[in-house]
């Protein structure tokens, strides 16, 4: 038996007796009568063959895939997790959809009316159609755009729209997404790995692929520039890494082929919104923005904020950027709208709304009021401003909140939702798929002079328990319908690369190739440890045992001591991502610098931490002390591999900042270890052994075999790792190389500080003499210590003073009160 | 009575600011009662960008931005104003307060326009115990002139004027634990006793024309930028103009500025910097001189 037959009958037959379900709901693929819907039947062959070990593969292989892109998503919180993405997608024949469609169309044209009333004339206010407190107590509603000198014609770009199906399988509107609506990237990464993985199935189903709809979103914001600009520059403004939906924001700046900025990255400067590119300013026309409007200018919005750009909201009433969607769209995301947008659509357009929402009750309405309160059990009660209800909140305690402040409440049906073969935990275990409830996400464009529904969507599967996505197929009613109904529309071939360079990325970039070069010296150095623990561990007294007591010094050197067990420690320095100086620790910064960049790299890095995941991920299911090293190794293989991805990089400005950031660590890097291994002597035999464990973690061994013919002598590793301009891992190489870097960095000059600080350590170093450096003084080597420290000290100068000139975008914006303020003279109130 | 107002607020900072950018609400507004003859905002060092436009609530708005390195940035407002005792609806003050609410009679003609004064807001919630203590000016049916002014009147008897009290974050709730506040946390307790039994009532920030001391003469700069409190009279297009903290009806003393819900919708003067700066110092200074009716503007 296949899956979806298995499926098939297990709906049909009669439910047990006292097991009927509560709701009875929709089911996407079955009929009530027990035969497959119209969307599936064309699929019979491929997907109704599907068996449950073809299932597990696909599965698997989305699982990998989605993994090796390097797709997430951010909890609140700011823990990430991967994507989940189910096998089964949602499908929907054009029959069915076509309503939709058009129903969608008519919604975002309303949306946007209703937005241009709301912020301009408020005759909808005025007439009752809207009761004013829906609107005025939302916090969407932004007045600073709301002047007669700020008209915005057409505030409202795309929006998306959360569906759900009644149990009659009538689609009905459950919320809008105005403000910054979210998902679009993920529908096309899902789309993406499901005609991966099901590629004949995906082939056959004959469905509208999901590009060229990004070809039209790129197309529009080019489009919607204020003025009628040849090469408009349009940017896509997010909150940062940290943000829910940052792979989401990443994905489609890359997609589209606009720079992904932070409100850093900008500034306004007479009454026009600049970006902050090395050296000079670029003007910017048009800004997708994923910042919430209460977050997107400091000075006449959240003070806090340290997201946005102060002014923006002056620059966008003098019509001079167009912020995307509009700044007060937000008002849009309100419950409270939904008993009204029947009249509404009425006044405003003249129609009926095709579309309906849940049911749902202005408990500002005494009317609404009361029916809510009567239904208190049976109803979904919430805020207009979708503030979670509290924890535990008795009907008593929701009913005096309701009381106090009617109008900032609202209560609505519960849809039963439809349900869909899901695969899941479940599946995994079970080999059958279950039904689950699903609810769609649509989104919708304006594209030239009309509003075009994505044809397509993002599905979500409703459980607590395995929250997934669902790819949405929308079949073609004719094999040569045009994709997206947008026969028009220009492939993005012509999309201008991203090239700016802006502070912040360059300071990315920078920690890029610091993260990536320590965490590979950090892992180096741990499984040199490591191999000499599996001999010695047992024999302190011996040298060996010596020597590891040495490299465990080395290690405590950087991130302290945490575990007297050293199995213990090691993995710690392995899996503890919060314990500064651990090879976690860097490979988590490794991480942020690269999503902070995301959409100026190849997908490929997200291959590497994948990897290192994996590889932590196996640490952590085995005790054995072997996996200590497999795990170690894997990591250091992943972390390699990032060479890969930067040696096929553009000879920019990043790629440079990313060489500087390399070489800058290494040269600290082997400070560190020669100031921690070889400037105390411990007896012949330790000695020699720290030493060759010196030359391992310096990735030098063979280079020195080669050249002393196996005499380890702590001159001959000095010289090898300090002064060799020829080994490419020594600090003299490593300056050389950090000295190029900076040269083609945009804002150097040749005699910029950095530059001079450079240039005084080669000349240190040029002027250094083995001989001398490991000249012994009792125990120690008094001048080597010296010297090393004197290094380190200049290195981190020289780290300092690279932040200073080329990654630092100048001071951010304060409020005039944040500053500690000394109030004089007679008070400013009275 | 004719004024001539300048105010005038000075930032100084320990290290030089790249970049000020800010928002003034420093012109007044022209009104029935209140004839604007000039009015100008100066900064200092000379700005990029000095821009006016009307806010939603209908205020005067500069906007300014100044790029050249300061330390030192100097906004000075400086305007002639002749101000008239406004006309007061005494039928409306005469129907019960409970004919002000705007939710409670969403229908009544102008009562979806003042919405936004009735509703809670940044600095002005409805807070518990500020409906409480107003329960005793708000009896059932009784007149909204009446009543407002017995809570006026209490507002001024029960807290006391105490610069030390107070800071521009303190909420409604501290002023009602301390008894005591500015002119600011009066204006918002009395918004907050209102709204919170539903009444619109807005914020009114402008200045007050004080008078020297028998035998002194005026001290310039000594005066202050004030705020008081306009309550909706529902049925006529007049606001009843109130001030808690002298317990006055607003007459020809009072300079209106501009309104808003609260202190957050129209500070004099606000804006963000970019600097290394530690500390910085604010010093206001307000004078509001009175004119001869025919005297030119100095």
């Amino acid at each position: 038996m296949t899956v979806l037959r298995d499926y098939v009958a297990t709906l049909s037959q009669p439910p047990l007796p006292g097991g009927a379900p509560e709701v009875q709901r929709h089911d996407e693929v079955v009929g009530p009568d027990g035969s497959l819907r119209p969307a599936w039947r064309g699929l019979a062959e491929t997907a109704v063959a599907l068996t449950a070990a073809d299932l597990r593969r696909v599965d698997g292989d989305i699982t990998s895939l989605l993994a090796d892109d390097g797709v997430t998503r951010t909890l609140p919180g700011g823990r990430v997790e991967p994507w989940r993405l189910d096998p089964v997608p949602l499908v929907v024949d054009a029959e069915s959809w076509a309503p939709l469609e058009v129903g969608l169309a008519q919604r975002a044209e309303l949306l946007n009316a209703l937005l241009v009333d709301l912020y301009g004339e408020q005759r909808l206010l005025a007439e009752g159609v809207v009761p004013a407190p829906v609107v005025l107590a939302h916090p969407g509603f932004t007045r600073v755009v709301a002047r007669a000198s700020a008209v915005d014609p057409r505030p409202l770009l795309l929006t998306a729209t959360d569906l759900g199906r009644d149990h009659d399988g009538a689609w009905r509107v459950l919320g809008d997404r105005a403000q910054a609506p979210s998902g679009l990237g993920w529908a096309v990464e899902n789309r993406r790995v499901v005609s991966r993985v099901l590629p004949e199935l995906y082939r056959r189903a004959g469905l509208h692929r999901a590009e060229p709809y990004l070809w039209a979103l790129r197309s529009a914001l080019l489009q919607s520039a204020p003025a009628d600009l040849a090469d408009p520059r349009v940017v896509v403004l997010t909150p940062g890494t940290h943000s829910e939906t940052a792979y989401d924001q990443a994905f489609l700046a890359s997609a589209l082929g606009f720079p992904l900025v932070h409100g850093s990255d900008l500034v306004v400067r007479d009454g026009w919104l600049w970006m902050k590119v090395v050296g000079r300013l670029e003007r910017v026309d048009v800004v997708l923005r994923r910042v919430d409007a209460a977050w997107s200018d400091p000075l006449e919005l959240r003070g806090d904020s340290r997201l946005g750009v102060a002014g923006l909201a002056e620059a966008v009433r003098r019509g001079r950027v167009r912020v995307v969607n509009g700044l007060g769209a937000g008002v849009l995301e309100n419950p409270g709208l939904l008993p009204y947008l029947p009249a509404a659509c009425e006044v405003l357009l003249g129609e009926q709304l095709r579309l309906p929402s849940v049911p749902t009750w202005w408990c500002g309405d005494p009317a609404g009021r009361a029916h809510v309160l009567d239904h208190l059990d049976a109803l979904d009660v919430r805020t207009i401003d979708g503030r979670p209800r509290p924890a535990g909140e008795s009907r008593v305690a929701l009913r005096e909140r309701v009381l106090a402040e009617p109008h900032l409440f609202v209560g609505q049906e519960r849809l039963p939702l439809s349900q869909a073969p899901t695969w899941g935990e479940t599946g995994r275990a079970s080999g059958a798929a279950t039904p689950r409830p699903v609810t769609l996400r649509t989104f919708t464009l304006r594209y030239g002079a009309a509003y075009r529904p994505l044809v397509g969507g993002l599905a979500t599967v409703v459980d607590p328990r395995s929250p997934a996505s669902k790819d949405v197929w929308v079949l073609k009613a004719n094999a040569g319908d045009p994709d997206q109904g947008l026969a028009d529309v220009l492939p993005t071939t012509s999309a201008r690369a991203v090239d700016v360079v802006v502070p912040r990325i360059l300071e990315d970039m920078f920690w890029v190739g610091r993260y990536a070069e320590r965490a590979e010296d950090l892992l180096r150095l741990l499984l040199a440890t490591h191999a000499l623990a599996e001999d010695f561990r047992t024999r302190p007294r011996t040298a060996g045992g010596t020597s590891l007591g040495v490299l465990l010094d080395a290690l405590a050197g950087l991130a302290g001591r945490r575990h007297d067990d050293l199995d213990a420690e090691l993995r710690s320095l392995l899996l503890d991502a919060d314990r500064p100086g651990s090879a976690a620790h860097a490979l988590a910064g490794l991480r942020d610098a690269l999503s902070g960049v995301r959409d100026q790299l190849s997908p490929d890095v997200w291959r590497a931490v994948g990897s290192t995941d994996r590889a932590a991920a196996a640490l952590v299911a085995s005790h054995h002390s072997h996996q200590v090293a497999e795990s170690a190794g894997r990591m250091l293989t992943a972390v390699l591999s990032l060479q890969g991805v930067t040696a096929s990089m553009m000879r920019d400005a990043g790629w440079h900042a990313v060489g500087a950031g390399r070489s800058l660590e290494r040269a600290l890097q082997v400070h560190h270890l020669l100031a921690s291994t070889t400037t105390v002597r411990r007896g012949l035999d330790a000695d020699r052994q720290v030493l060759d464990a010196v030359l391992a973690v310096a990735e030098s061994a063979v280079t020195h075999r080669r050249r002393y013919r196996g005499y380890v002598r702590p001159g001959g590793v000095v010289e090898l790792l300090l002064l060799d301009a020829d080994n490419p891992r020594s600090v003299r190489a490593c300056l050389a190389d950090l000295r190029q870097h900076l040269a083609a960095l945009p804002a150097s000059t040749g005699s910029t500080r950095p530059e001079r600080l450079v240039a005084d350590l080669e000349r240190d170093l040029a002027a250094a003499d083995v001989a001398s450096l490991v000249a012994i003084g009792g125990a120690d080597r008094p001048h080597l210590a010296r010297f090393l420290e004197a290094g380190s000290t200049n290195l981190q100068r020289l780290a300092d003073a690279v932040a200073e000139l080329h990654l630092a975008s100048g001071p951010g914006p304060r409020a005039l009160h944040s500053v500690a303020l000394v109030e004089l003279g007679p008070g400013e109130r009275s | 009575m004719r004024y001539r107002v300048a105010h005038t607020t000075t930032y100084g900072y320990d290290a030089p600011v790249a970049d000020s950018v800010g928002v003034g609400h420093l012109r007044p507004r022209a009104l029935p009662w209140q004839h604007v003859e000039s009015t100008e905002v100066r900064v200092t060092p000379e700005p990029l960008d000095l821009g006016h436009d009307s806010d939603y609530y209908g205020n005067a708005v500069t906007y300014f931005q100044v790029v050249e390195p300061h330390t030192e940035l100097v906004v000075e407002a400086t305007s002639v104003v002749d101000v008239h005792p406004p006309a007061y609806d005494d039928a409306g003050l005469a129907r019960p307060w409970e004919r002000a609410r705007p939710l409670a009679e969403p229908h009544a003609p102008g009562a979806w326009a003042v919405t936004d004064f009735a509703l809670a807001s940044a600095l002005v919630d409805h807070e518990a115990t500020a409906r409480d203590y107003a329960a005793a000016s708000l009896a059932p049916g009784r007149p909204l002139g009446e009543a407002v002014l017995d809570l006026v009147a209490r507002v001024n008897r029960d807290f006391d004027y105490d610069a030390t009290a107070t800071t521009v974050t303190s909420t409604v709730a501290d002023t009602l634990a301390r008894r005591a506040g500015v002119c600011q946390d009066f204006a918002h307790l009395t918004l907050a006793c209102l709204r919170s039994h539903g009444v619109a009532a807005r914020y009114v920030s402008g200045y007050l024309a004080t008078e020297p001391a028998p035998g002194r003469s005026r001290v310039v700069g000594a005066d202050a930028s004030h705020a008081w409190v306009a309550v909706w009279v529902p049925g006529s297009e007049t606001w009843l103009m109130v001030d808690p903290t002298n317990d006055q009806v607003v007459a020809d003393r009072h300079v209106t500025v501009a309104w808003g819900r609260d202190y957050a919708d129209v500070p004099p003067v606000k804006g963000v910097i970019f600097t290394e700066a530690a500390t910085s110092t604010l010093r206001v200074s307000v004078d509001v001189s009175p004119l001869d009716r025919e005297e030119p503007c100095p």
